[in-house]
């Protein structure tokens, strides 16, 4: 066969197989098959080497015509095959109402969601947050605290006893001792943490519960930080329009101290039959005040330079009045539903 | 403490509105629990039997005229028996609204009553404490006196919370005290002056052996009457949560609850010679207490005797042997002060608390004996006793240490200024003596208030009375400072991650009781030899402290219907050298269904695997783990992991152990995965190496070897035998059965090779390839599946 026969029937094949084709995929074939490296067109161009030297150029340029013409019907073919495909695409109709697939997803649970919230608020106002031991011993809990043996106020840290001197933490300020021995003024921390209280469960009490503490020791440290601080921790947590009240209140670490109260977020304050703060427009959150010059003195401060706050929050509690949660000890239930809705 | 209104406001103006009280009371210190609303009551007066007789056509019932002031007298009947002419009652009139009912004009038997004798029930007071039937007044009583407004029985009552450092406002002369200052109103306080004092007569004599009964006022009345007390008292009494009993021991309680100083009066012919002596209780010293109850004490008691037996635990309850009755003509009155943490410890020991004791161990000032006396001796008189000459014993009563307090420190706590003036003005309302010297002021707190003893307390004691609104809000600027929020973040980035990972975060109690051990060994297993114990668990439900995050999340998983995942974070306690101790963990499972596959292979476990790897990747930034197999409690033994990182074990990854799964009720298999929070490494930033330009290859290998042989030694020998060109090598698919030897097994593994600078041939792969299946086929035997 000569060149030229070798031509025709090259593109007579071409032909058939670009019919013969099959959607956009099926072209790339036929472009190897043809035009690749080791295509046919390469078998024939190869063939030009064994005629004369005169008929070379001539033949060389029909083969790039026949090569041309094969990529223009291949172009074509590929944007026909590809419009047809796109123009199927576009008809499909599906029902957009249908229920999602839903990602396998975890959660956090809500209480701990509300920690790590006030946890992020203080941190970015310049504080550490700090965890400590679960079992402390007396000296941590009170002694250092200013709670001496038989004082009145241990009455209300009705602890659980591991060994005569250890017990579970009733409230996480022992951690307000080990930070202030280990560090220098200032001292700007959070401490989230669990803590124990032998308390009879209900819905509004647990035995077991977590706080968050706060402590903030420099020069120059009053309680109208505290209340600043307080304030802006509501706003972030339970809504921007929260305001802070202190009452006076008693506890042997601080002096002056205070029983915090926010605005009911349920009712904003207006009181009433308010299921939620029983009418008073206000939600009681927990104590805090200003550090007691003894309690600086047992760490070695001295409190006529270092002043500071501490407070001390439930946690539950907080995440109850946020998610309007009707009893408390569902944060320990871990029901599917509570999870899943408050996911 | 429950406070009766109309009582707090003989000593001093209040707001009309118990609401209005309530507010102010909380604004000070003192939140109120409760307001008790008190019924809407009209129409009950007082009235006079002129006559009484019997009904004409009823056994039962009696018919008495009755005077009431300027009306006609009223004829009513009733069924009740205590009743007699001349009495002085309570009747409630036509139209009178009671609790219950509304008196309307009706005929008992054929005669028309005009109203009904009513008792304490229908006042709404406590009907066990008063009379059994009608209620009785004192002669004294105007017949006709609207009985609700005289005695003001429509006052609301508040419970009042008062906290531990202030025993002298669990008196209503003490909060009143506090709301006259807070309002700049006089307080109206009863008569403290004792008018035994200058009387002379007879003396108790005391010995006060404790230095634990720091102060003893005693006092010797004569001519003492007692019976029941005027229904005033009573009254009073009864609405502060007080039972009446007679006119002396109403007395004694009465003054408790007006000035917080608890007395005790003896009957003084039950006490030989007048002597009493504070002393500790004898080992097994019998004490029968004026409730009855019977009681062996031990020397941790402190007791006031006579020279023959003890006569009173002291601080919490007088002996029966010696109790004024209605006989008693002659009695001791015992005003005593006592150490706080003694009465504290006692009580606490003998299982006991009183109201007094309530006080007592909170440690009273010890001026408030002398207060409480001359208020009894006031009441005692009235009463009619004659009153000898108060005596006191003990040590000697000092004024309060001054305290000297730097002004500026009120702007340095509080941060607002108040002028020299009001700061003295407001505390001087309170009864704190105050003078100015350079600067400073020097305080003296007054003698009933032990709570004051520093600058700081003062500083609350002025912003209570300036009102702790004044305190205005500012956010601080928070200085620099070292501390690193470490062990914290890495919890946060755990419970993020896993979360991400599709686990959701449960939170569980750490105390649980013997049944959680029942069901480990039940399973089979040994539960922990020395687990944390607690000594004083509420319940045995709190017996003890949890071994391991496992129990909880397998009745986790229990509860759900089908396949769950679940995490949490939290601390294990364990005993180690007889010492508590605990590790912060994390533990995270999920239970699936079992997959159709055969017995060397778990696909639930390779998912668990691929779970805990993707975890340490993101917690440690490295992205290759070494596991070997292994065994720990609470596992299944043939499918279990630890993970190992630098040699060094960070996690246990596997199958739960099928018994504990089935005995906690899980009726699918678990996986789960736990580890220390602390043995995780830091976070090691990864650091980019940038990947060939040129293509990659690979081969897959189909490896027979002994059964025995873990994969991952297969890989990593492949690894290394096929040289710095091979960046993977993976196994993919594992077969065992008939295609292969017994005993043997083949593993697909796929090779990847890559050249840094040149595309790799295929001549050079399977160069490679084929030296390193040699190698192979050295070191582990292994051939090429056919």
């Amino acid at each position: 066969m000569n060149l030229v026969d070798n031509l025709e029937d090259l593109r007579a094949r071409f032909e058939d197989a670009l019919k013969n084709s099959a959607g956009a995929g099926s072209l790339d074939a036929v472009r190897v098959a043809f035009l690749g490296r080791s295509g046919e067109v390469t078998a024939v161009r190869r063939s030009i080497g064994k005629l004369p030297p005169a008929e070379r150029p001539a033949a060389g340029q029909r083969i790039n015509e026949a090569v041309e013409k094969m990529e223009r019907a291949l172009d074509e073919a590929q944007a026909n095959a590809e419009a047809l495909e796109v123009g199927a695409s576009l008809s499909q109709r599906i029902d957009a109402t249908f229920p999602a697939v839903p990602p396998r997803q975890g959660s956090i649970h809500p209480m701990k969601r509300v920690m790590h919230d006030v946890c992020a608020y203080f941190e970015r106002h310049g504080f550490a947050v700090v965890v400590g031991p679960e079992i402390e011993p007396d000296y941590y809990n009170f002694d250092a605290l200013n709670i001496p043996p038989d004082h009145p106020a241990r009455e209300g840290f009705d602890s659980f006893f591991l060994t005569p001197n250890l017990l579970l933490r009733p409230h996480t300020s022992p951690m307000q001792i080990r930070t202030m021995q280990q560090h220098r003024p200032p001292v700007a921390v959070v401490v989230p943490g669990t803590c124990y209280r032998r308390d009879a469960v209900d819905a509004r009490h647990l035995y077991q519960f977590n706080q968050c503490e706060g402590l903030l020791i420099d020069e120059g440290v009053h309680m109208g930080h505290l209340k600043g601080m307080l304030t802006g921790m509501c706003r972030e947590i339970f809504g921007a329009e929260q305001q802070v009240r202190f009452r006076p209140s008693y506890f042997p670490f601080t002096e002056p101290s205070a029983e915090v109260d926010t605005t009911c977020p349920l009712c904003r304050g207006a009181g009433g039959e308010c299921r939620m703060c029983g009418g008073s427009g206000w939600i009681e959150l927990g104590g805090a005040g200003m550090v007691h010059p003894n309690v600086l003195r047992n760490v070695d401060y001295d409190p006529d330079v270092y002043s500071g706050w501490a407070f001390g929050f439930g946690v539950e509690r907080m995440a109850l009045v946020r998610y309007d949660v009707d009893d408390i000890r569902r944060f320990f239930e871990n029901d599917d539903a509570f999870l899943e809705q408050l996911a | 403490m429950r406070v009766p209104l109309a009582w707090l406001r003989d000593y001093v103006e209040l707001p009309a509105d118990p609401a209005a009280v309530a507010e102010m009371l909380a604004l000070l210190g003192f939140p109120v629990a409760a307001i008790e609303k008190r019924p809407v009551i009209t129409g009950v007066i007082a009235g006079r039997i002129a006559e009484l007789g019997k009904h004409p056509n009823a056994d039962r019932l009696q018919v008495g005229r009755i005077e009431v002031g300027d009306g006609a007298p009223l004829t009513i009947a009733t069924a009740a028996t205590n009743v007699a002419a001349g009495q002085t009652i309570a009747v409630a009139t036509i139209g009178a609204r009671l609790p219950k009912l509304t008196i309307e004009r009706r005929k008992m038997r054929g005669l028309e009553s005009e109203g009904m004798m009513i008792s304490a029930e229908e006042l709404a007071l406590p009907d066990e404490w008063f009379e059994d039937g009608i209620m009785q007044f004192e002669e004294s009583l105007q017949p006709g006196t609207d009985v609700v407004e005289y005695f003001r029985l429509s006052e609301a009552v508040l419970d009042v919370e008062i906290t531990s450092n202030r025993v002298d406002a669990m008196s209503l002369i003490g909060l009143a005290r506090e709301l006259a200052a807070y309002q700049n109103v006089p307080l109206r306080a009863p008569e403290l002056s004792n008018p035994g004092e200058g009387a002379g007569g007879a003396k108790a004599n005391v010995t006060i052996e404790s230095p634990d009964c720091r102060r003893f006022v005693s006092q010797i009345f004569t001519g003492v009457r007692s019976g029941s007390s005027p229904a005033w008292m009573r009254i009073r009494l009864a609405l502060a949560g007080q039972r009446p009993i007679n006119r002396l021991v109403d007395i004694s309680n009465y003054v408790m609850l007006e000035t917080a100083q608890p007395l005790h009066f003896y009957d003084a012919a039950k006490i030989p010679n007048h002597h009493l002596i504070v002393r500790d209780a004898r080992e097994g010293e019998r004490f029968v207490a004026l409730d009855g109850s019977e009681r062996e004490l031990s020397p941790q008691a402190l007791v006031i005797a006579s020279e023959t037996s003890a006569e009173c635990l002291a601080g919490l309850m007088g002996a029966r042997s010696s109790e004024v009755t209605d006989q008693t003509a002659e009695l001791i009155l015992e005003s005593a002060n006592f150490s706080g943490a003694r009465i504290r410890r006692t009580a606490g020991q003998l299982g006991f608390r009183t109201e007094a004791s309530s006080r007592h161990e909170k440690s009273l000032a010890p001026a408030l004996t002398a207060v409480g006396a001359a208020r009894a001796a006031q009441l005692l008189v009235q009463a009619g006793a004659m009153p000898h000459e108060p005596v006191a014993f003990g040590q000697p009563l000092s004024a309060a240490a001054p305290i000297d307090f730097k002004i500026s420190d009120v702007k340095r706590l509080l941060g607002y200024d108040l002028p020299p003036q009001e700061i003295t003005e407001r505390l001087d309302g309170l009864g704190f003596k105050v003078e100015p010297a350079d600067g400073m002021l020097r305080v003296v707190p007054p003698e009933w208030r032990t709570d004051v003893t520093c600058s700081a307390d003062v500083i609350e004691e002025i912003a209570r009375m300036a009102g702790y609104d004044l305190i205005a809000s500012e956010i601080p600027a928070v200085r620099a400072h070292e501390i690193a929020s470490g062990d914290y973040r890495r919890e946060r980035k755990v419970a993020t991650t896993l979360a991400a990972l599709g686990y959701r975060e449960i939170v569980t109690y750490s105390l649980h009781g013997v049944q959680v051990y029942d069901k480990i060994r039940r399973a089979g297993v040994e539960p922990p030899a020395r687990p944390v114990e607690v000594q004083n668990p509420l319940s045995e439900e709190q017996r003890y402290m949890r071994h391991s995050l496992g129990p909880a999340m397998l009745t986790h998983l229990a509860r759900a219907n089908g396949p769950d995942r679940a995490f949490e974070i939290g601390r294990i306690f364990y005993t180690e050298d007889r010492q508590p101790l605990e590790t912060p963990m994390v533990f995270f499972a999920f239970s699936a269904a079992p997959q159709n596959e055969p017995e060397w292979h778990d696909e639930n476990f390779l998912r668990a695997k691929g779970d805990c790897e993707a975890f340490l990747r993101a917690m440690t930034g490295r992205s290759r783990f070494e596991t070997a197999a292994d065994e720990r409690d609470g596992f299944h033994p043939g499918k279990t992991g630890v993970v190992l990182m630098d040699g060094r074990e960070i996690a246990v990854v596997g199958e739960v152990d099928p018994r504990l799964v089935r005995t906690f009720g899980v009726r699918l298999p678990v996986y789960a995965c736990r580890m220390i929070l602390s043995a995780l490494p830091p976070y090691d930033v990864p650091q980019f190496q940038p990947p060939s330009k040129f293509p990659s290859t690979y081969r897959d290998l189909a490896l027979v070897c002994d059964a025995d042989v873990p994969a991952q030694r297969l890989e990593s020998a492949l690894r290394t035998a096929a040289g710095a060109w091979c960046t993977a090598a993976t196994a993919f698919d594992e077969y065992r059965g008939s295609q292969v030897p017994a005993g043997k097994k083949s593993i697909a593994i796929r090779v990847t090779l890559q050249k840094p600078d040149a595309t790799m041939t295929d001549a050079e792969a399977d160069a490679v390839i084929e030296q390193a299946v040699s190698t192979l086929r050295a070191d582990f035997g292994v051939t090429l599946r056919a």
